[in-house]
């Protein structure tokens, strides 16, 4: 299946769908360290749903992080 | 006696909210910020490369200065088009930054970055429901901010001029009547700001503060302009609370006339 990440596309060789977890894990070298928020297709994932939200073929993951802004 | 600026339950020093893009470097970035005696500032969220170490520099630096500051953030929804997308924006930005204030941006046109009033009222209805606390940027529409005001929204944003353009207050007739029909809602002026004698209009008429970037930001010593937008507000207000004398057709001399040397009765 295909998923993507901040528009980047990533081909995942399992059929299964993965976790946001297992995505972040893709996109983050340390998820961890990082301060940031998810959403799934346009809506919001809290943190506390990363473990048992799951992308499926096709879904768009955005990750953002903060910046300046006026 | 100058009162303080009361945000949603929270009273602070100083009534200028200000903008943290555009600066030269993010040396000067605080520092602007800091002259500024500002204790609202505000910031985004966008993707970015987790690799590059700049949007994790800027993140510190606003922390500190919140931290030196006992100040506060303020996210804004840039970008967004549509209601659902700055309510998405909204939620993670509480998320990331343990806030429920937002300064609600919802963008309907690409030339002027006018805000689509109707995507605004959806989302302000939203997030108030969902136990945000509001801060529109809208036009100089009284009715709209009427509108923003009965859902709930106790700071209200109207713009002087589009973003980033420093045209000042294109239309003082709006404004002037909006601070007069929402005498109880906070008035921030919001966006257009170019000169410190803008800032210092605003207050004039009775606003509750003035929120800019650009004019700090791009200005030729962005230090300098932030403690001259200070000054410009401080004087403003105590323009506005010391009472501007009325205005009058026809001239009158300051200094007495009654027995001066050359006085002629008629």
């Amino acid at each position: 299946m295909n998923i993507h990440i901040n528009g980047k596309a990533y081909p995942l060789n399992h059929e299964a769908q993965i976790t946001v977890t297992a995505a972040l894990a893709l996109h983050f070298i340390e998820p961890q360290q990082s301060t940031f928020a998810v959403a799934l297709n346009g809506d919001f994932v809290a943190k506390g749903d990363y473990d048992t939200t799951r992308l499926k073929n096709g879904d768009s993951l955005d990750v953002l992080l903060p910046i300046q802004g006026g | 006696m100058v009162m303080s600026l009361n945000i949603y339950g929270q009273n602070l020093d100083s009534r200028l909210l200000i903008g943290s893009a555009l600066y030269p470097s993010p040396q000067i970035m605080k520092q602007a910020i800091l002259a500024s005696g500002s204790q609202v500032v505000t910031l985004s969220l966008k993707r970015q490369n987790p690799a590059e170490q700049a949007g994790q520099q800027i993140w510190q630096y606003l922390q500190e200065i919140v931290a030196q500051t006992k100040g506060h953030l303020l996210p804004n929804t840039a970008g967004c088009k549509t209601a659902k997308e700055a309510v998405t924006l909204a939620k993670m930005s509480r998320e990331i930054f343990n806030t429920n204030w937002v300064k609600l941006e919802v963008i309907g046109d690409d030339y002027n970055l006018q805000p689509d009033p109707i995507e605004l009222l959806s989302a302000t209805e939203t997030l108030i429901k969902d136990g945000f606390k509001v801060l529109p940027y809208c036009t100089d529409d009284l009715v709209l901010c009427q509108r923003l005001y009965d859902l709930g929204c106790q700071v209200i944003m109207p713009w002087a001029s589009p973003i980033g353009t420093g045209k000042g207050l294109m239309n003082p007739y709006n404004l002037e009547t909006i601070r007069m029909r929402l005498p109880e809602a906070t008035l921030i002026l919001d966006a257009g700001i170019g000169k410190p004698s803008d800032a210092c209009l605003a207050m004039e008429m009775g606003y509750d503060g003035v929120l800019l970037n650009s004019a700090v930001a791009l200005a030729d010593n962005p230090v300098m302009m932030a403690k001259a937008f200070a000054l410009a507000l401080q004087a403003g207000e105590q323009g506005y609370v010391g009472g501007v004398m009325e205005q009058r057709q026809t001239a009158h001399p300051s200094t007495p006339t009654l027995d001066t040397p050359f006085w002629h009765q008629q």
